[in-house]
């Protein structure tokens, strides 16, 4: 915990040298969301005002979800490591009595803690804006704080387990870029899950997208029902625990390689 | 005899490369199936290092020096043989293994960009659980040593090259650790800071007794700090022992740069030594060590009019290890065997 609280510490100062882009992160941020909400408030509109369970009000309710929980548990680790790597500057790091993930996970805290103020004021606006209709449950809310956790923990180690490619060649970029189209299209980023057509949702709800971004998201605005809600969270632990199996075989095979061609 | 802290045998350590051809076709045919090719960065090594010695690693580029440190501080997996620091298998990177060891490299720096130094540092003590009067102790001497004061406040990145090799000397050595691999420690540095941080290496040594391998192209980095040099050449150890010996062996000869004025292009310089270049006014004649003095002497009494400079140099280390090499290598061998 006292190494954790340093790390902070030495991240937010870094982090107070990078104030423009984080305004431009913060902008941005709410770029996806107005778009996606606008489009699915036209089709429902032409529609009957419906699309399955979803009314406009709902749709926005689950893109204000959405962009606090795309918020909460973004990686974006794969585009570090590969720099480290390339840049000899994880060699110093491995010599350290500490896991270098470690000092991963400080960056992304730091970042998020330092840019939620203005990532929950630009949900405010979205949900005020576009009316936006909660059906939260209060047992919605005690599901969904822990799923937005699984949530963060499945998208750090899949980003960290996909960066570790770094160690065998420094074009991690394509690997990202592949991985972050498929996620795209799974992850309730386009559309909450269940409104994907039928073979779609099926392989929504088999891949791991989806339980870091749209099924959190899906809970805490009232989505699923009790049994749903369990279901889905158990799916999130299931997959985290094949995420930290993976994440060791690939770290300790890519430390050997990393090894072999010179660190 | 004191305590062995680094303990190699038979240790090599064989890179895979990728090879391609040039050309449009061969990229394509790469993509398919890749040629790799084995390169043998260190090839079956044995030296001992005691507690408290400074050793200096000596060889050209691409000699194994770097290769032989990463795998003595835990970063390198051996292809084969055996290293032992501390009693450890290194590549294992035991925590408490990790924290008594450090590897400073002159090119890679260990510190956030962004912030002070004095920040880093303190995240680095709680790193490694430096208790708080331990931290003080290290970080006021390290500051004395290194006149590290008025650095320590200003962000990392608007710090001078030399500065900021100080500051990561300083955050290498704050957990005390009781072995140091430095890697070329001087590299890109202006000769007044090369000096001190040989001068902070030497007296590090002094007051910490931690044991010091060093790397080194230059020279004079390993004259002023080693007593005992191990020489690498192509991954092969050349020599280990002493500097004093190892000198006159290696480098039985000096450089005398002399530039001359306009008018003495025709003049006979063969009667002092070997010329070895001369371009235009420029001229590199290899004089005999031991003759050095004598023979400088006379040149400058017999040209004085016609000359306009004259230093006398001890010659690169990669020529004197290469000529070594290519032409005398049956010398070195009672050396080696000799320790």
């Amino acid at each position: 915990m006292r190494i954790y609280r340093a790390l902070l510490v030495a991240q937010f100062q870094s982090m107070m040298q990078y104030r423009l882009q984080m305004f431009l992160y913060v902008f941005f941020s709410f770029i996806r969301p107005i778009i996606f909400l606008a489009a699915w408030s036209a089709v429902a509109a032409s529609q009957g005002g419906r699309i399955g369970s979803f009314d406009e009000p709902a749709f926005a309710a689950y893109f204000v979800t959405l962009t606090l929980v795309t918020h909460i548990t973004m990686a974006w680790n794969s585009f570090e490591f590969e720099y480290q790597v390339r840049q000899g500057q994880l060699s110093p790091l491995l010599l350290r009595p500490l896991h270098p993930i470690h000092y991963a996970i400080a960056t992304n805290v730091v970042w998020k803690l330092f840019t939620s103020v203005a990532v929950v004021a630009v949900a405010i606006f979205l949900a005020v804006t576009f009316h936006a209709r909660f059906d939260t449950q209060p047992w919605h809310i005690a599901l969904g704080i822990p799923s937005v956790l699984l949530g963060g923990a499945l998208y750090f180690t899949f980003d960290y387990a996909l960066a570790t490619v770094a160690f065998w060649t420094t074009r991690v970029h394509a690997a990202t870029t592949l991985y972050n189209r498929i996620a795209f299209i799974f992850a309730g980023q386009i559309a909450p899950l269940s409104l994907l057509p039928g073979p779609l949702q099926t392989i929504a709800y088999i891949l791991p997208f989806g339980y870091m971004l749209g099924v959190p998201a899906d809970i805490l605005r009232g989505g699923p029902s009790f049994e749903q809600a369990v279901m889905l969270v158990a799916g999130q632990v299931v997959w985290l625990v094949i995420a930290l199996v993976l994440f060791r075989v690939v770290w300790r095979a890519g430390l050997r390689a990393y090894s072999a061609v010179g660190a | 005899m004191s305590e062995l802290v680094v303990d190699v045998r038979a240790l090599r350590k064989v890179y895979r490369v990728t090879e391609r051809e040039e050309g449009l076709r061969a990229t394509l045919r790469s993509v398919f199936r890749r040629r790799y090719r084995d390169v043998e960065a260190v090839s079956g090594i044995d030296f001992q290092i005691a507690s408290g010695e400074v050793v200096g690693f000596l060889g050209p580029n691409g000699a194994g020096k770097t290769t032989t440190l990463k795998m003595l501080s835990g970063l390198l997996f051996p292809t084969s043989g055996e290293a032992r620091v501390l009693g450890r298998i290194p590549f294992r990177r035991e925590h408490d293994f990790l924290r008594q060891i450090t590897l400073l490299m002159g090119n890679r720096t260990q510190l956030v960009w962004d912030i002070p130094a004095q920040d880093s540092f303190r995240v680095i003590q709680v790193i490694y659980a430096i208790p708080e009067d331990r931290y003080r102790a290290t970080l006021a001497q390290l500051t004395e040593l290194l006149e590290l004061a008025p650095l320590l406040s200003k962000p990392v990145r608007n710090l001078s090259l030399g500065e900021r090799m100080k500051v990561e000397f300083a955050a290498g050595l704050i957990h005390s650790p009781r072995i140091a691999f430095l890697d070329e420690p001087t590299l890109g540095l202006d000769v007044s800071m090369q000096v001190r941080i040989r001068q902070f290496v030497a007296e590090y040594n002094k007051r910490t007794g931690a044991t010091i391998l060093l790397t080194s192209h230059y020279m004079d980095d390993v004259v002023a700090l080693c007593k005992r040099v191990l020489v690498i050449h192509h991954g092969k150890l050349l020599y280990d022992g002493d500097l004093s010996a190892l000198a006159g062996r290696m480098a039985p000869y000096k450089l005398v740069r002399l530039t001359l004025r306009g008018t003495a292009n025709g003049v006979a310089l063969d009667g002092y030594g070997e010329v070895t270049e001369r371009d235009g006014q420029r001229v590199t004649i290899r004089i005999p060590r031991d003759s050095a003095a004598e023979r400088t002497g006379r040149l400058v009494r017999d040209l004085e009019p016609q000359l306009a400079d004259i230093s006398v140099e001890d010659p690169p280390i990669e020529e004197v290890i290469d000529r070594v090499f290519t032409s005398e290598r049956s010398t070195l061998e009672p050396v080696l065997t000799a320790r």
